[in-house]
């Protein structure tokens, strides 16, 4: 039964008490002055001009259960004259018929009943007999005259020879054959008394109709089932208590059961939706993700492409600088200064081949490619085939570079610490250190000079790999005198032989020939000092510096300046003998172990791994 | 797996080396000649790593030695047998052809008349030794091995032709 179901009773039942217990006090005078006494109270809130006429309340008895009590005294005028305890009397006559004997029997030895099965008992004797609807309320009733059930234990259970479900009740002087022992059987008192007092007035009013109070006067006149009902209701307004207090407690924890699902509901929603956005967002990060690595693999595949075929040039200029036969290149200036001194020639495969009387001859094979290469572009091959390093420098070569050769990673280091080169070509697998690996230290103090690949593998992430370690290109093995052109081209063709570039005198203090604080100062800036020590065969007539058409033109103007002032430091140190770190002519393969020199380390930042004129 | 080119040598490559021979009229052949030494002693080189250390990066170093400069001459089948040796130094692949199959790709079959093309094979002295972790890859490179002498023979004669000397 809800809650709701119990206060609508309540009050149905409050209100049909209210209206006959005001019909009785102002209609007849049959209530007499036992009620009219304890009517005030109720009286009070029901009829205020009425309740002025009433006596003060002489005790604490309620007029609910006097009213109630006069009703069913009305009624019990009109009915048959039944005993007080006409429920007991009734339940004795059908013990000592043995009506059903299957059902409901005395025991053995007669000091109780025992009812063997409740079913039956509950469908074909309640009906019958009683005005109870269930068991349970036989059961109160009977408790209600002071009967007990005998309790036995679950072994004892097992063992009853009535069944495990079998109820057996006694009562002291309900006995077999013993009617004498009915007249002393008598419904319990104080519970009720209890229950009434401690109710709120709702729950009187409601009693009204039901409560009955043995000690008045009134109580012998009850009929049987009237009591019956009215005392298997009172009993239930003692649960009731507990029962709303359940309920009570039910509702509150339906109340907060409801708002936590509706927030974890509020909650779900918001996650699902934050789910959906991630997924989004993890879609379209996928999307972005496949469209860079296939710009990437554009980018790369193009790359090798440009490494193996002859890129396509814009420029239409002359095929020959004029007088380029007339430059001596890098290589013999070196020698030619430093012909009285220690040469720093770490390689000794000896590759100048000065004014060749045959360079023109290489021109038509560059017919194709409309862009003038300078002559004297000193170039250093890292390589460590005998067959490789032939045929490359003599391309070189043809191509009016001058050539030095190392044979493996570190010689190369310890070249390029020592040396400036227009140019550097670098093989990859070599013994003592690969090109890669080489690459990477020589960046941490050279960033300027173009580094470029020469290998076998190029797999797309062998490409990568190269370009990560400040390899500049790729040039893919093996490959064609036009693959070499079109790589000196593109690095090299906007770009002023380091032998070549000749600066304006200009005073300056002597320390500042140190490169490190070159990125504001005028490209010609060079120190009187090392200006004097200049070989006089340096060419005196020298194009200025001119940034070059290129994308990186900024930057190679920088290199360009760091270039000319190592050159010219380059000369100096040829010039000082006194320079320990000066090595003499050393041994193909021999690696240099000439310590890091001043000239040419700048500190500097590592360098992009792509630059803009590979992208471009 | 590439399959291995039918030419012996690829003249567009070797023509313009030659093209160079303009202002060093020995500069080709002396190419060549620093090639076949190269490739006698890369050989060797091989042929003791299949004996001794079994070493397979030593011999995917020496395999990518030979390939670059047989590659730069235009010697295209050395070059393929050099990168299979390459390759199964890396255990990147796990086959080599037999000899048979690879002398029917040739375009010109005439070239093998008169040679043995058993004569300088080395007994693979690793098939009986089965016991070494990598002998499934040191038997394929010391069959692409007697390949590549195979392939160096062939290359040799067909440039002992051209340059018209017993190279």
């Amino acid at each position: 039964m809800s809650f709701s179901t119990i206060n609508s009773n309540i009050n149905k039942n409050a209100g049909d008490s209210n209206n006959n217990t005001t019909e009785n006090s102002s209609t007849t005078d049959l209530l007499g002055m036992d009620l009219l006494q304890h009517a005030p109270r109720l009286m009070s809130t029901m009829q205020p001009n009425n309740s002025s006429d009433m006596l003060p309340m002489a005790n604490g008895t309620n007029l609910v259960q006097q009213s109630a009590t006069n009703n069913n005294s009305s009624s019990a005028n009109t009915g048959s004259k039944a005993p007080a305890n006409e429920f007991v009397r009734k339940l004795f006559r059908i013990l000592e018929n043995n009506e059903y004997p299957d059902i409901v029997t005395w025991t053995e030895n007669g000091k109780s009943f025992v009812v063997l099965d409740t079913g039956k008992f509950t469908t074909h004797i309640l009906p019958n007999h009683f005005k109870h609807s269930n068991f349970a309320s036989f059961v109160r009733q009977l408790n209600k005259y002071d009967f007990h059930k005998v309790k036995r234990s679950p072994e004892e259970r097992q063992k009853c020879k009535y069944g495990e479900q079998s109820w057996e009740f006694q009562h002291p002087e309900f006995r077999v054959h013993y009617g004498k022992g009915l007249d002393n059987i008598k419904r319990k008192i104080p519970a009720q008394r209890k229950v009434l007092l401690d109710e709120s007035q709702k729950a009187l009013l409601h009693f009204n109709g039901e409560g009955v109070n043995p000690n008045s006067s009134s109580g012998a006149l009850l009929n049987e089932s009237t009591t019956e009902l009215l005392l298997s209701n009172t009993v239930s307004k003692d649960a009731f208590g507990n029962l709303r207090r359940r309920v009570d407690k039910l509702q509150k924890e339906l109340d907060m059961s409801k708002m936590e699902s509706y927030a974890t509901k509020v909650e779900l929603q918001k996650l699902n939706s934050k789910y959906n956005t991630v997924i989004e967002s993890l879609i379209t990060f996928k999307t972005i993700n496949e469209n860079l690595l296939n710009n990437f693999n554009t980018l790369c595949s193009t790359l090798a492409n440009n490494g193996i075929e002859v890129p396509i040039f814009a420029d239409n200029g002359n095929q020959n600088p004029a007088g380029n036969g007339n430059n001596p290149t890098p290589t013999a200036v070196i020698h030619n200064s430093t012909a009285n001194n220690a040469s720093p020639t770490t390689s000794t495969v000896s590759l100048q081949m000065p004014n060749l009387p045959d360079e023109n001859s290489l021109t038509p094979n560059a017919q194709g490619n409309t862009v003038t290469l300078r002559k004297g572009f000193h170039v250093l091959l890292v390589e460590d085939d005998a067959v490789s390093i032939q045929l490359c420098s003599k391309f070189l070569r043809k191509y009016g570079c001058t050539v030095q050769v190392v044979t493996d990673g570190l010689s190369a280091i310890s070249t390029l610490e020592k040396f400036r080169y227009d140019l550097v070509l670098m093989d990859i697998v070599m013994p003592n250190l690969d090109g890669a690996t080489a690459t990477s230290i020589v960046r941490s103090f050279d960033n300027e000079t173009p580094i470029i690949a020469m290998t076998g593998n190029i797999m797309n992430q062998d490409l990568i790999t190269y370009l990560q370690h400040g390899m500049n290109d790729i040039l893919a093995k093996p490959f064609t005198r036009d693959d070499l052109h079109s790589i000196l081209i593109r690095y090299l063709k906007d770009r002023i032989p380091l032998c070549e570039q000749q600066l304006p005198p200009r005073n300056s203090s002597p320390q500042t020939h140190s490169n490190t604080n070159t990125t504001n100062s005028n490209p010609n800036t060079i120190n009187e000092h090392s200006l004097s020590l200049l070989p006089q065969d340096n060419p005196s007539t020298t194009t200025p510096v001119t940034p070059g058409a290129s994308i990186s033109s900024a930057q190679h103007g920088q290199q360009e300046q760091q270039h000319q002032q190592l050159f010219h430091a380059q000369q100096q140190q040829h010039h000082n003998t006194a320079r320990p770190d000066v090595s003499i002519p050393s041994l193909e393969h021999e690696i240099n172990t000439v310590p890091h020199s001043s000239m040419g380390s700048t500190p500097q930042l590592p360098q992009p791994t792509i630059q803009e004129n590979q992208l471009s | 797996m590439s399959t291995i080119p039918p030419e012996i040598i690829n003249w567009t490559i070797l023509n313009e080396i030659i093209s160079m021979d303009d202002d060093d009229s020995d500069f080709s052949k002396s190419l060549i000649i620093q090639f076949i030494d190269q490739a006698q002693t890369t050989f060797a080189q091989m042929q003791r790593q299949l004996d001794g250390d079994k070493n397979l990066t030593e011999l995917d170093n020496l395999g990518h030695f030979l390939k670059g400069s047989s590659a730069a001459l235009g010697l295209q089948r050395i070059a393929w047998v050099c990168e299979r040796i390459q390759n199964l130094g890396r255990k990147m692949e796990h086959f080599f052809p037999n000899k048979v199959e690879l002398i029917n790709t040739l375009s010109n079959k005439s070239v093998i008349n008169g040679i043995d093309i058993n004569e300088d094979d080395e007994e693979m002295k690793i098939q009986a030794d089965n016991t070494h972790a990598d002998s499934i890859f040191l038997i394929l490179i010391a069959k692409a091995l007697n390949q590549a002498r195979l392939e160096f023979k062939l290359a040799r004669i067909e440039l002992s032709k051209y340059y018209n000397t017993d190279l």
